[in-house]
Order: structure tokens, then sequence, then C-alpha cells
């Protein structure tokens, strides 16, 4: 593939909607979901009976509602049963929201919706007891007979990641621990956020062990909140909003189901999504504004910084001590404050990275905007990251 | 023995038992690691499938491996594990990638190990650990 994609600036996003990252016991799914849904409705000026598709994230601390926004709840919910063309659910875990833009994209492409509310909600806050939390994050993708009888889980993942990582290159541990002062900078700017207090090196680093050489605020945090993005195409955006965003290129690669599968731990299969994504938007990374990365642990955003082309392999961890991802800096680096301080929502991480980078370009980022932002970069991945996604947007 | 341990699975462990893996765990109460390998294409897998995940074919052995192999990777848990593990893992425990001489990464857990002295690409070699009559678990040690 020599040419630009014939798809890109095809798919525009005209709204988006957030409900805040915390703890909110006394919230049903059902009222988050519509408080993010209502905002993305009047951010995108359009009725609720414009919209003719919905496409809903699975939701992993309720598996009744899980069932519910499958069958159409939602649909009925807004009132708009008998005009609705088309509703279901798109999952893939921390990916899922990359996936149904790839599935909105087709949906407009082929003329079957024009309109179509993708919608997330989760409450692993506090939908769950603890033990219920914890072994979602034993059970997942986890194989039973080869993974779960060893007691693994995702804070041992990041921990296996980061050791490989740190022998492989020689990136140190107080680089590592940037990553989460450059997050918490980020998260102070940022109402939604769950973790707004900053952070030194030395704090990260004296916080409990929790899986080596990872401590509990190397760790993500599990919360409820809710999202929802608005996308038709571009023709229709630029009647409706002074403010489109557009889907210029998109890449992706599932590289395992398993750990034990994956050849080489320290790259995944980043770097092959982000050259399909540049190929498709016709951009470089020297293009890319800001980079809106899928944190879980802070190893991700080194393997991904070093695979998109922003820094040398080995040589991540240094730019983000060196405060290059921080407000003002070179590359601003995940403006919401990621997973690790925005807070961890299930499959809806991946899907609080891409509503920032809408919001960025849409320049309503508030006291954290990036200031002239034309071009993002937005990464997700499920599983025991087992697909790397990548997105390029653009205004 | 599949019946005895199909039900130490099932009722002890709580988890599934898969019929196809059962000369794994057979293999455990004979003091061996076996990984599968296809007849047809020789490619070797772990961890153990219904066809070869390279030619599809369903002629597919088991062979015996030496048992040991190097740390591809590990972390030490400090958090509980789930209660069904909990009944013979307790922390801290280490986990673990090996890449095994045969040429297949296997996880499992490093045991007989301080954890500040585990590092990448250290050799290890196999060790069996019995959770109940039925069911060995294959760890790993630093080589003797």
């Amino acid at each position: 593939m020599s040419e630009k994609w014939k798809y890109s600036r095809q798919l525009a996003v005209i709204g988006i909607g957030e409900h805040p990252s915390n703890m909110f016991a006394e919230k049903a799914p059902v009222e988050l979901g519509l408080y993010a849904i209502k905002q993305a409705l009047e951010d995108a000026g359009i009725s609720k009976d414009d919209l003719d598709a919905i496409l809903v994230h699975v939701i992993l601390a309720d598996r009744f509602f899980n069932t519910d926004i499958a069958w159409a709840r939602m649909v009925e919910e807004l009132g708009i049963g008998g005009k609705c063309k088309t509703n279901y659910m798109v999952h893939s875990g921390g990916s899922s929201a990359s996936n149904m833009l790839q599935t909105a994209l087709g949906l407009v492409a082929t003329g079957s919706a024009e309109t179509i509310l993708i919608m997330h909600v989760e409450k692993l806050g506090t939908g769950l007891p603890s033990e219920g939390v914890r072994d979602i994050f034993a059970t997942h993708g986890i194989s039973e007979e080869w993974e779960f009888l060893y007691g693994y889980n995702y804070n041992g993942i990041g921990g296996l990641l980061t050791n490989r990582f740190m022998h492989e290159t020689g990136t140190t541990i107080e680089e590592i621990a940037s990553v989460i002062v450059s997050l918490r900078k980020w998260a102070a700017l940022n109402p939604n956020a769950l973790l707004r207090r900053p952070l030194t090196v030395e704090d990260v680093l004296s916080s409990k062990v929790v899986a080596t050489p990872q401590t509990s605020r190397m760790c993500n945090i599990v919360c409820d909140g809710a999202s929802a993005i608005i996308v038709t195409t571009a023709e229709k955006a630029k009647k409706i909003t002074k403010t489109p965003v557009y889907l210029l290129g998109m890449g992706s690669l599932v590289t395992h189901y398993s750990l034990m599968s994956v050849p080489d731990m320290t790259r995944l299969g980043w770097q092959q999504a982000a050259d399909e994504a540049y190929q498709k938007a016709g951009v470089g990374p020297e293009d890319i504004d800001i980079a809106e990365i899928y944190d879980s642990y802070p190893i991700l955003p080194l393997i991904q910084l070093e695979a998109f082309g922003f820094c040398d392999r080995g040589k991540a961890g240094r730019f983000v001590y060196e405060g290059n991802t921080l407000p003002g800096g070179r590359l601003p680096m995940t403006t919401n404050g990621g997973m690790l301080c925005q807070g961890h929502l299930g499959a809806g991480g991946g899907t609080a990275v891409l509503v920032e980078a809408i919001r960025q370009l849409q320049g309503k980022a508030g006291e954290r905007q990036v200031e002239n932002a034309n071009t993002a970069l937005v990464s997700e991945v499920g599983g025991q990251y087992m697909d790397a996604h990548v997105v390029i947007l653009g205004r | 023995m599949e019946t005895e341990q199909k039900k130490a699975f099932e009722e002890r462990l709580g988890l599934r038992f898969a019929h196809w893996n059962a000369p794994f765990w057979e293999g455990t109460q004979k003091g061996e690691l076996r990984i599968q390998q296809c007849r047809d294409c020789k490619h070797k897998m772990y961890p153990p499938r219904v066809y070869c995940t390279r030619c599809l074919s369903a002629n597919v052995e088991w062979i015996k491996c030496s048992g040991k192999g190097k740390l591809y990777a590990y972390s030490t848990i400090y958090e509980d594990p789930p209660p069904r593990v909990a009944k013979f893992l307790s922390p801290p425990y280490t986990l673990a990638l090996v890449d095994l001489d045969e040429g297949v990464r296997m996880l499992t857990n490093i045991v007989e190990c301080n954890p500040e002295d585990l590092k990448c690409d250290m050799e290890v070699e196999v060790v069996f650990h019995n959770i109940g009559e039925e069911v060995n678990l294959v760890w790993f040690r630093p080589k003797a």
C-alpha cells in the first residue's frame, strides 16, 4: 500500500461525553451511561432521534447490565425503538473502542447507518466485592490450567514485562516510575480523574511492592465511570459541528492470546500497528502533536514510545524522566492521566484515551488543553496485550 | 488416572479439565515434563492444543522434555492469589516465563530461590510439586 487510505477523513466524531471516574456506589450503571450519552448529544448539538446505531462495550462488573445493553436496553432508554437500525456489542477488552471505530466506519461507508453512538460504562470500583475484582483480574483472558494455577494476574503480567524490558534495554526503575509522575501532572488538571495529587519518583518507588519491580503506585486502580462518542460521515459532520474530529488512519495486529506465545514481549505488535496507521493517515511520528497512549502499567507507554518512533530503543525511559511528556513538554502524553491516574475502567481504558484525544482536538480540554493540537495518536490494547491498535485522528 | 485428575481439577480446584491435556498431567505423576509435537510438521507446542497450531494436523504426540531452561522473565507477587490458588500458593511467590531447551515458553513459578537472586536468562530446572494425591504442578528452581 503506497497511496493514502481511501477512507481517511471519511468518518468524523461530532460529540463526546464522559462521567467522572471515581467510586459511585449509589449510582446504577444505566445512570452513568445516560449521563455520558446526554453530554455527548449536547456536545454534538443533535437530538437522540438522530441516532441510528448503537455500539456498546462490555461491562465487566455487572453481568446482567452487560446482557441488557447487548440486547438493546439503551435503545429503549433513549426512546429510539423503531428508529435505531442496529445495536450490538463489540468486545475485545481494552481495544474495544478502536474496533468500534473500525466497525462504525464500515457502517457509514456501506450506508448501513449514519449516526452512531459508541457507549461505555463500568462499575469495577463499587459494583463488585474486592474478591470479585481480584477474580476478574486473575481469570479474564487467562487460561485456567496453564496460567491461573500459577497465581497469574495482570499486575504480574506488568511485572514480567517490566523486568524483561529493563534487562534488555537498561532502562532504570526511576525512569519507569517517572511515567507515573507525568500521568499525575496531567491528572491534576483533569477534573474527571481519580488520582490527582502530584507525586515524585521517590513517592512512587516508596509505596508497597505489589509485583516486582512494580509498587502499588505503578499499578492501576479500578473505578466506576462512563463515556460516549458520537460519529457520523465527514460530510454530515461538517454541517453539524464546528469542531469535527476526523479518523485519519488506523492499524492493528493481534500477536497472541497468552504472553507465553509472543516471541518478543518488549516490543509486542506496536510497531506494525503504528506503521499501518501512519501509512493510512499519510503522517509520521514527527506530525503527532499529542500521544494518548494506553497505560495500564507504566512499562506499556515506554514500549510504545519506542515502537511508534518517538524514541530510539531503550531511550523512552530517559525521554519521560526528562519531562518531555509533561504539560508544556515536547510530546504531551496521555493527557487525561490514563488508566494509572484517571482510573482503570475495564474495557474502557482505551476508550478514555480516545475520548481525551478527541477533546484535545476539539480544543475543549480546559486547563490541560495542548495548544495547536492538530493530530493525535491513540493506542489501545486488550487482554494480555494481545492486540496492538493505533488510531490517528486529526482536525 | 484421567478420571482421578478430572475429579481433582473439577472438585478440589474448581477448574475445568480438558481431556486432551491428560498426558501432560500423567507425565507429572511420573516425574516427566511433557510437551506436544506434531508428527507431521514436527512443530513443538506448549500449552497443549487440540490440533497443531502450525499445520492444523490432529496427528500430535507427547514428548518428554529435559526439564531444563532459561528464565525469560519473572515477577514476585506480594498480593494474595485468588482463593482457589491460595490453597497451595501464598505471597510472596514468583511468576516466571521459562524458555525450555526444547524451544517453547512456559508460564510457571520459581521456587527455592530468594527473589533478590532472580535474574533474566539464569538457568533453571524443573521441580514437581504435589498439591494433592492426583495433581503435580510443574515449578522451576535455579539449576543446581
